[in-house]
This record gives structure tokens, sequence and C-alpha cells, in this order.
């Protein structure tokens, strides 16, 4: 009996303790992301926040606008742009990945996150 | 006064007794060596982290918007801020380098052996408490190491899938590592992580002393059978004081002076340039690496290209490490009379010091 008790109230207390130690929701989801077209010029990147991560945006001349979460799906350091390799490239554990975000070698597990992006008379829409 | 004293605390707590069945008339094996010391060499390390940690709790600020420049403060303003911080910086590593030989010189010493599988399990759980109070306390200064490495260590769970993401989340409190992880780590490095080893290390000294040291298991015929519970004396050893104590003290002052060499001579050993930079959650630095200790598992998961592989290997080490003596359940202790088990020894360490310069450079 004293046992079930025991158990029963550790029990009670697991879900709040479970819930006091979750995050609290930040608010900030990811929403589309307008940017003009003139501040990304052909074979420049931007950095910028897209929701709550890091991200980069590449204007190349075959492809148009590439968007891209910025941090390495294998353990979260953020990754740079090499514009001679056209490579991203992780500095923690040398992931390697392509222009379309696919990994090209090292420990990664997945691509890297890719946003929609459109292109809308002089702005880009991203996500 | 000294003697009103003894005698106020003999009629309280029986002191000469007290000091008679615990200093002059304990016995330690006459073969004792120096590596036995280790334990109290961790102790006092721990007690110097603690002291000067109370210190700098001072003038520290525990918010990512001030913990940068509170620890600049201190190195840099507060008079003598700088050694009590280097103390601190360069006892956590010595006292990890401390736990690591004692936990090494055990295992070489066989002194795991049955009855002593508690005692092991227990020293290996506050070697991880210690590396806990070394990641927890990495994050603290809030530079672009400590930022990025805590990055990737609290990532380390996503590889496992269902709850790999929930316990990133709690060990951050936020979706990426912000002020509400250094909140957490604070919390962790200054209040649960202390109690824990606290706790562990009571019931080390515990296990230690109602089953005895064990003695050295070269040159001596093997143990007999273990069939049930008796404290293993040593009638024909040397008194713990002043016999071992006096080993004690000499290991204890080698600690303070290997501290104060490297203080004075090598202030910067343990702090990279990566250090004296602000964090900057927008650009990983180039080249980060982590802490000497972890440096073998960081090349681990850069040698092993699938990360749910990587990070599990390693924790199956680490389990089979914390329950090793239930793994070799052979009655020998001597490890010279089991090549097999020398040459694992061997060739583990020899892994581990080739993975560990291999992720240096």
């Amino acid at each position: 009996m004293t046992s079930i008790l025991g158990l029963s109230a550790a029990g009670a207390f697991a879900y709040p303790l479970f819930r006091f130690l979750l995050p609290i929701e930040s608010g900030i989801k990811a929403k589309k992301l307008i940017i003009a077209k003139s501040d990304i010029p052909v074979n420049t990147t931007k950095d910028l926040m897209i929701g709550p991560s890091p991200g980069i945006i590449i204007s190349t001349k075959d492809k148009g606008f590439l968007a891209f979460s910025k941090v390495c799906t294998h353990l979260g350091c953020l990754v740079k742009f090499d514009k001679d390799r056209q490579l991203f490239i992780c500095p923690c554990h040398a992931g390697v990945f392509d222009l379309e975000g696919n990994v090209v070698s090292g420990p990664p597990p997945q691509p890297l996150q890719k946003f929609a992006v459109k292109v809308e008379g002089d702005n880009i829409v991203i996500g | 006064m000294i003697q009103r004293i003894r005698g106020w605390l003999e009629i309280r707590i029986g002191l000469d007794e007290l000091i008679r069945s615990q200093l002059t008339e304990y016995r330690v094996p006459k073969n004792i060596n120096l590596f036995y010391t280790l334990g109290i060499v961790a102790f006092v390390a721990f007690l110097v982290q603690s002291l000067t940690g109370v210190l700098l709790l001072f003038y520290y600020i525990p918010d990512d918007k001030d913990a940068f420049q509170s620890v600049q403060l201190i190195m840099n303003h507060v008079p003598y801020g700088w050694l009590f911080r280097l103390m601190h910086v360069v006892g956590s590593n010595l006292m990890v380098a401390v736990v690591f030989l004692h936990m090494i010189s055990v295992f070489f010493l066989g002194s795991y052996k049955k009855p002593r599988e508690l005692t092991w399990v227990v020293g290996a759980l506050m070697l991880l408490t210690t590396m806990g109070f070394c990641l927890s306390g990495y994050l603290l200064p809030w530079s672009q190491l400590s930022f990025w490495a805590t990055t990737v260590v609290t990532n380390i769970p996503t590889a496992f899938p269902f709850f790999g993401e929930v316990v990133c989340k709690i060990l951050r409190g936020s979706e990426q590592v912000s002020g509400a992880t250094l909140n957490r780590f604070f919390a962790l490095h200054v209040a649960l992580l202390p109690a824990l080893l606290i706790a562990l290390f009571a019931l080390h000294v515990f296990l230690v002393r109602r089953i005895g040291i064990s003695a050295p298991p070269f040159g001596r015929e093997e143990d007999e059978d273990w069939k049930e519970f008796r404290h293993e004396d040593h009638p024909d050893g040397l008194p713990f004081y002043p016999h071992f104590v006096s080993k004690e003290a000499f290991m204890v002052v080698l600690y303070f002076i290997i501290m104060f060499a490297i203080i004075a001579l090598a202030p910067a050993l343990f702090l990279p340039p990566d250090t004296r930079i602000p964090a900057d959650p927008f650009t990983t630095p180039e080249h980060i690496r982590p802490e000497w200790y972890f440096l073998a598992p960081y090349e681990m998961l850069k040698l092993i290209p699938n990360r749910f592989m990587g990070i599990a290997a390693q924790l199956i080490l680490v389990t089979v490490f914390i329950l090793w003596p239930f793994i070799d359940s052979s009655e020998k202790a001597n490890i010279l009379k089991k090549p097999r088990l020398l040459a694992t020894f061997l060739v583990t360490l020899v892994i581990w010091i080739g993975l560990t310069i291999w992720g240096a450079y």
C-alpha cells in the first residue's frame, strides 16, 4: 500500500516536472521572409534568420536564388559557404554539402534543410 | 587550550578511540603504493574547485548578456581574480586527469574485483559526474568555444529517434543554445552536480572503509573466494597514520606544484583563443576542438560516418566501462597473469591516446 501511494505521488509529480523542464514556446515560427532582390546580387550570399535558426540565401547564375538553414544536420554547428568550390562546409566535423544541400561527405545524416524561394516582382519570398 | 578541546571532544565523541581505530591502528597493506593516494588527491582537487568556484560566484553573472564581461572583469580588474579563475580552469583539467589516473590504476591493480564491484561502479559514476561538471562549466564563460562546444554536445541526443529531440530541448531550455541554456547549466554546475558528487563520494568512502583497502595483487597468492561479507584486514600492514597519510600529503603537494607550475609557466594552456571571444550564435569558429579529455570521442564522431552508430558506440563503451567488474568476473586480480586482458587494456589505452592526439591536430 505504501509503495502504491509512493509511486502514485511520484507519478503525479513526473508530468509537471517534465513540462517544467521543456522550453517555453518562443512564439518565433518560420514565417515567410521577404527581401529585395537587389540586396543579393548574383554570386553573392546573405546570412539571415529564417524562423528561429540561422539561414543563408545564395544568388546563383544558373539556379537562381537558393535558401538553406545553416544548421549542420550532424551536431548543429553552422556551415560556411565556400564560394570557390560551391560547397557548404561544417567546421566542426568536416561535413560537406553541395549546392542543393545534399551530403557530399562526412558524418551528417541528412541534407541541409532547404527553404522554398519564390521571386515576386522585385522581391524574394523565402518559406 | 588544545588539551581542553580534546578532553571536551573525548567525552562527547570518544576522540582517542576514533583516532586509534581510524588512523593510528588502521592498517593498510605493506606494499601499498602512490597510486592508492589518487583518490584523496581527487578529493582535494574537488575541494579546490569548490572553494575557487564559490569565489568566482562573487563576481560572475549567469546571464547571456553579462556572463562574458563578468569573466573578463574577474580576469582583468578584480584583484587576484585571474589567480582564482586560473586555479579553477587548470584545477578542472587536473581533476579530470587525476580521476582518469585513479580509474586506470584501479583497473590495472584489479581493485574492482569481487567484492569491490560497487566501489568501481560508484567511482565510474563519479568520473561521469566530473565530466558533467566540465561540460556544464564550459558554457559559463559564454565564449565562442563554450557556446559551440555546448551546441555540439546538446545535439548528441538528437541522434536517437523518439526521445532525442525532447532531451535536447530539455538540456537547452530553448530551440538553440541561449540564455536559457546558460541558466540551466549554471544550476547544474553550482547546485545539482556538487550535491550528486558529494553523495557519490560519501558512498564511495563508505564502501572503501566498509570492505577495506585492497592490497596490490603483485607478488602474492591469488585471493580466496568471498563467500560472505567480511572486512579485509591487513594485520601485518602499516598504520594509516602516519605511513599512508604522508604518501597522500606528498601527492597533494605534487598536485599543487603541477597546478601552480601551469598557472605560472603556461597560463593559456587550457584557454585557447576562442575562449577569449564572446559567443556569437551566428558564426561557428574554424577548427573548433573540445577539451583534451573529449578529443577521443570527438575524433570518433568524425571517423564513424553514421551519426547514430557513432554516438551509440560511445554509449556502449561507457556502459561497458561502468559495468566492467560484472563483465570481467574472473577471480584473478593480477592483470599480469591475464595476457588477453592486459593486451586489451594496452590496446584500448593506445587507441584512446592515438585518437586524442589525432583530434588535437
